[in-house]
């Protein structure tokens, strides 16, 4: 199949990317490699400095680009090699069984209601909720649509018994597909930095030491437990502490760089617990708030406001106790500094942000040392990448937010639509020449 | 469609109700599946129910749904229109109705949030606006969308980076663009910058680049010294006025032009490096500026015709000349400004060692050196401090003239000045450089962190104070002629005495002043001043008024990237619109019922808009009546019929009654 | 709001879609209270209610009318002008029919007046409450 561009990854960049690309009048596909487009973004509970609900803003976009009559969607679509034809690329993908017809599956559910097996969901729940396996991802999913895990299914049969269409197909297998564009767009967004990489943290054995995302899921309206409790014992948090940096802006892990989100979603979610849990104390670590976007600094004012405690300082190490309680170690950063301790029922790590997709394992284009995608133009044209026809917008080239993501991917679509003009017209290049009296 | 009409215009009046949860926005305060249940009772009601997230695609098949099933009309109780009126539009469009059945009820922002504690009440406010919307949309008529035939072409307003951009991306999709800069040279503020960080690219090369290619498109009509003087018309049709002031230089002018300047006796403050030089009257913005020759600041002229004496192609005439134009979108590219300190600021305009970021820039750009000298001294010492006119505190910052303060981070500076910091001390080893940041260095950008740690690394000693204990500075009479005292927040809470030769103030950005335009173009601003989108995530380059988009930073401080990026995102939309050759616009414009008129012609004075209401004669009797693509339904009109003739469609009188009734009814006695 | 008394007002509230209409978004976004025993209702302009309007409103109940329009600020020419003229004969004939003035009060809101909206709306409770339930 021919398009006159691939966009690859649909998160919230790509989708932006895809809808303005197709409204400009141009055939796209977009592929996504998870079950659900939504990307990171649907998975959040509520987006700052709006506190717009998260599905609220992500919903509508999902449901513009899955509906686009000139977008068409390819999910748990995997691109291995993107080549080049000059001009042109050819994609090669597989797309993975999901033992359900897709055309014929109309989202009822009633699969999951009788599958005996329940797992954990890692994707869409970060790892706090279960899934069944077969399921239509979550509420929202684009396209709803079950899915089957060969992985933890026993074939029990039961979900095709009550299927009410006939659509679940146990001998489904992946698909090699080959499709034809003459522009990609990279919007294959991030991942967050590994949880265990701060060992001092222990984010990977104490179970109340969570992740930005998981402290989201906890506070999403259809989150896990529904409301915002401790993974030992179940029980609401009297004490929470926010790690900020936990993973970012720090040399021994291999992450010096900034990742832009985190101080804003620590404060949005200090914001939503005082909501939620109004007796909880509240106490954000950290270096520097870095609430640069508009209406951000008016939004950390508040926070200050309602009575989160903020601290300079950066935690040197989390110890469990006995009760699931947890010792936070931390040295301040100003008033003469020092260490001190601070017993916290939760603790939740910002961690930063990382290239969510090794691009240059499907295209040789050029990466920074962290593996984000180059921006040769980045002063006046960030959208750019080193290679032509091949274009970047969203955290694929490196951190950045909701706002900025949609920003830039709506000038990536731009970028796009010029480079795909002269290149059906090609040869029109015109020489500079000041033109006089203006 | 005739037959679609049809059905349109025998619509029933069978309402579907959606209450939304929103997550938890709504169902949190507001008793959802109560209200739903209630909704049942109400006249011409077919089906209600609550549903989580009625704008998700399973909420959205739920109206389907319902229409599918007989209803012919709905409403969903859910945020503010203003986000989603046109999602559930759309799916009455998707499904071929006529989404004007569709009605739109705010209990989020309007109940839930402003009543999250008295949730009773709160539940019960929302029953009755719910029956109010059904009143409403019951008594919808049959409305129908006029078209009007889009002019291709934009205006774009701002000669700076974001409207070249802009207008070099329209031109490039085969847009005709129009760009007007109000002053007498292109490249706006960029041309005042040295090196843009992070990849210290020359800001003038960079800009230069961009000139040339809009100077050279043949799509793209550039007007210097020019500004919108009147505004009116819609989306795809819109009637302006450019008013254009004589440059009084042409390019005739050549070589001379620097005899012409020479000669000129009347000497101003050079506002192309705030102030710290001079220019004349007779001026070019800077060497190799756009355009090539000067112009001529009529402020200061006193047409003493000395200029024109030494060099041909002056004309010292500035009788300005009015085009109109007709354009379809717009593109406002306006810009903003740096803050300016009061005098008093941290000792500004009390000592000259104190200046502005800007100025320092400007003046390391053009005066290439091994030392730094200042107001005839070597500069040994200097100091940074951020914030200044950003991040506002209440009682402690002075407010500005018009009695507001600057609240918000002005999201540049913190990079900015780690950037200048680095420069100083790559070009003045010996210099110590201080720097002094409110609280946080903001350094959020890819790249932006290594200019902090670099900075670091090169000995640039940084304190911190808190934004309610600003730095004071003192001027002195020692070696070095200033002193700041900070309470440095980095140590011990101590108070440190920080001698300097210069201190330099890192000032946030401004809005440009563009009160005409706000005027005309009734474009929302926001508390801070800049104009604000209709959403920053669902619609951020979209200005509240339809087929106006912002670029850059005249909606929000921006460095020059993300100022470009926003600039191709508004000319993307530009774009998507001038690629459409009709353009539909509100159906909700006033209606003269001719059987009642009399034509007293009462209305036509009431009526702000030439043409749109007019006289007409029918079979012999004078009627008025309405041109639907000048009205814009103020409904201004309507009282000043004695027969209660007029109507604005959509919005009728019977149905603002319909609501209040429904509005006032308790509950509890549907 | 007075504790001994039992009586609540009840409050329309005319907003534009334009100016206040979004400054009463801009309450809830701004996370501010008000009384919720008074209704928004929107309008494109309130410039489109004849007199008889605003006895309607009495009529059906509502013991104050608090008109938000967009003042200076509307996007239609002329708008705010003939709605004040309107106001002002308005409160000619209240009074000729014996309904206290206080009742219908003119403001001007902005988009981001959230500050406002509350200080104003604070202002109609107050003056109506004293005069009691509304009687026509």
């Amino acid at each position: 199949m021919k398009y006159n561009v691939a966009v690859i990854g649909a998160g919230i960049a790509g989708q932006q990317a895809a809808v303005d690309i197709a409204n400009q009048g141009y055939k796209v596909v977009l592929i996504e490699k998870e079950v659900s487009i939504g990307g990171k973004m649907i998975t959040l509970s509520k987006v700052f400095p709006t506190m717009d609900c998260c599905s609220c803003i992500a919903t509508p976009k999902m449901s513009e680009a899955a509906k686009h009559p000139d977008i068409d969607l390819f999910t748990f679509t995997v691109v291995n090699k993107i080549e080049e034809l000059k001009p042109g690329f050819t994609i090669k993908a597989t797309k993975k069984a999901k033992f359900v017809i897709e055309k014929d599956c109309i989202g009822c559910n009633r699969c999951a209601d009788v599958c005996p097996i329940d797992y954990p969901d890692e994707i869409w729940e970060h790892g706090l909720g279960v899934k069944k396996a077969i399921q239509v991802p979550f509420d929202n999913a684009m396209p709803q649509c079950a899915v089957l895990d060969p992985d933890y299914c026993t074939f029990c049969g039961a979900c095709a018994k009550v299927c009410p269409t006939d659509c679940i197909d146990y001998t489904q297998e992946d698909e090699e597909i080959v499709l034809e564009a003459d522009s990609i767009v990279l919007t294959t967004g991030y991942e967050h930095t590994p949880i265990e990489n701060k060992k001092e943290y222990h984010g990977e054995e104490y179970k109340n030491v969570l992740s930005g995302l998981q402290m989201e899921r906890l506070l999403a309206p259809h989150g896990p437990y529904g409301h915002v409790l401790r993974p030992t014992d179940g029980k609401e948090p009297w004490s929470v502490a926010y790690v900020q940096c936990a993973g970012s802006r720090d040399e021994s892990v291999g992450v010096p760089y900034c990742s832009r989100v985190c101080c804003m979603y620590a404060v949005k979610q200090t914001m939503l617990l005082a909501g939620k849990l109004p007796l909880a104390d509240v106490t954000v670590f950290y270096m520097d708030i870095r609430a640069f976007g508009k209406g951000y600094e008016e939004f950390y004012q508040e926070a200050k406001i309602m009575g989160i405690n903020f601290i300079k300082a950066k935690v040197a190490k989390i110890k469990e106790l006995p009760n699931g309680n947890l010792m936070v170690r931390y040295e301040k950063m100003e008033e003469g500094g020092g260490v001190d301790e601070m017993e916290m029922e939760m603790v939740v790590l910002s961690l930063g942000m990382m290239p969510g997709t090794e691009v240059n394992r499907m295209l040789d284009i050029d990466v920074d040392e962290y593996g984000f995608v180059e921006t040769p133009k980045a002063n006046i044209d960030p959208t750019v990448t080193s290679m032509e026809g091949v274009y970047v917008a969203g955290a694929a080239s490196n951190p950045k937010d909701i706002v900025d993501a949609i920003a830039e991917a709506s000038a990536t679509a731009m970028k796009v639509g010029l480079y795909l003009s002269s290149l059906y017209t090609k040869g029109h290049a015109t020489e500079a020449k000041v033109k006089e009296e203006i | 469609m005739s037959e679609k009409k049809k059905v349109d215009e025998k619509n029933e009046e069978k309402v579907a109700v959606f209450i939304c949860h929103c997550g938890g926005n709504i169902s949190d305060v507001v008793d959802c599946e109560g209200v739903a249940e209630w909704a049942k009772k109400l006249p011409n009601v077919v089906h209600s129910e609550d549903y989580a997230f009625m704008c998700s695609d399973p909420g959205q098949k739920l109206i389907e749904e319902a229409l599918d099933k007989g209803a012919t009309r709905a409403i969903v109780a859910a945020c503010s229109p203003r986000l989603h009126e046109l999602t559930f539009q759309n799916v009455f469009r998707r499904k071929e109705r006529n989404p004007y059945y569709f009605e739109h009820v705010n209990i989020r922002e309007q109940v839930s949030w402003s009543h999250p504690h008295t949730k009773d009440e709160a539940t019960e406010k929302s029953k009755r606006l719910v029956a109010s919307g059904v009143a409403k949309v019951s008594l919808q008529g049959f409305l129908e969308a006029p078209t009007v035939e889009a002019t291709k072409k934009t205006l774009v307003v701002g000669g700076g980076l974001g409207g070249l951009r802009a207008a070099k991306d329209l031109a490039d999709k085969n847009v005709p663009v129009i760009l007007v800069e109000k002053s007498p040279f292109l490249g706006g503020r960029v041309t005042q910058l040295d090196t843009l960080y992070p990849k210290d690219d020359d800001a003038k090369e960079l800009i230069h680049e961009l000139i040339e290619e809009v100077l050279s498109n043949e799509l793209i009509a550039v007007h210097t010294n020019s500004e919108v003087t009147s505004f009116a018309g819609s989306i795809g049709n819109y009637d302006l006025t450019i008013k254009h002031t004589p440059r009084g230089v042409t390019s005739k002018i050549g070589e001379k032009a620097a005899k012409a300047i020479d000669i000129c006796p009347e000497v101003v403050e050079n506002e192309y490096d705030y102030g710290l030089t001079k220019r004349k009257a007779i001026y070019q913005k800077y060497p190799g500026s756009y355009p090539s020759y000067p112009a001529i600041d009529w402020v200061n002229c006193t047409k003493c015709g000395k200029c024109a004496e030494v060099a041909e192609g002056i004309t010292l005439e500035n009788d300005p000349t009015e085009q109109s134009i007709n354009v379809g979108g717009i593109v406002l590219a306006t810009g903003f400004k740096p803050y300016e300190p009061y005098e008093g600021e941290y000792g500004f305009g009390q000592h000259p060692n104190v200046i502005t970021l800007p100025q320092l820039i400007r003046h390391l750009a053009d005066n290439p050196s091994e030392e730094l000298i200042w107001n005839g001294k070597k500069v040994e010492r200097a100091a940074l401090i951020h914030c200044v006119g950003s991040r506002h505190r209440e009682d402690i910052d002075k407010p500005l003239e018009d009695g507001s303060l600057n609240y918000y981070c002005s999201r540049y500076c913190c990079t900015a000045t780690l950037h200048m910091a680095n420069e100083l001390k790559d070009k003045f080893p010996d210099m110590h450089v201080f720097e002094l940041f409110k609280e946080d260095i903001r350094s959020y950008g890819w790249g932006y962190e290594d200019y902090y740690t670099t900075a670091s690394e090169k000995n640039v000693r940084f304190f911190s104070f808190l934004g309610e204990e600003l730095p004071q500075v003192e001027i002195t009479e020692k070696k070095h002629p200033l002193s700041i005292t900070v309470t440095d927040r980095l140590t011990f809470n101590e108070t440190m005495i920080i001698p300097t030769d210069l201190i330099v103030l890192a000032v946030g950005m401004m809005p440009e002043e563009i009160p005409d335009i706000i005027d005309m173009m009734k474009v929302p601003q926001g508390a801070e001043r800049f104009l604000l989108s209709v959403h920053p995530k669902l619609r951020p380059v979209e200005a509240d008024v339809d087929g106006i988009y912002l670029a850059g930073t005249v909606q929000a401080p921006m460095t020059s990237t993300e100022a470009a990026i926003g600039a191709s995102g508004a000319a993307a939309k530009a774009a998507i619109l001038m690629s459409k050759d009709i353009i539909e616009l509100q159906p909700y414009v006033a209606e003269i019922n001719e059987s009642l008129c009399k034509g007293h012609m009462t209305c036509l004075p009431a009526c702000s808009y030439a043409g749109a209401i007019y006289e007409a004669e029918v079979d012999g009797k004078t009627v008025a009546r309405v041109n639907p693509a000048l009205c814009k339904g103020c409904g201004t009109c309507v009282p000043s019929c004695p027969e209660g003739a007029i109507q604005v469609k959509g919005w009728t009188l019977d149905q603002y009654k319909a609501q209040v009734k429904a509005l006032a009814q308790d509950p509890s006695e549907v | 709001m007075s504790e001994t008394e039992d009586f609540k007002p009840k409050i329309l509230i005319i907003t534009n879609l334009k100016c206040s209409d979004p400054g009463a978004d801009y309450v809830g976004q701004s996370h501010l209270e008000y009384t919720p025993n008074a209704f928004i209702m929107r309008t494109k302009d309130p410039s489109v209610f004849p007199e008889e309007f605003y006895f309607y409103c009495f009529e059906q109940g509502f013991d104050g009318v608090i008109i938000m329009s967009g003042g200076t600020d509307t996007p239609f020419k002329g708008a705010y002008e003939a709605l004040a003229k309107m106001i002002d004969n308005v409160y000619v004939s209240m009074q000729e029919r014996g309904i206290e003035i206080a009742r219908l009060r003119l403001t001007a809101i902005c988009s981001v007046c959230a500050e406002a909206f509350i200080k104003e709306m604070g202002r109609i409770v107050e003056a109506v409450e004293p005069l009691g339930p509304i009687k026509v």
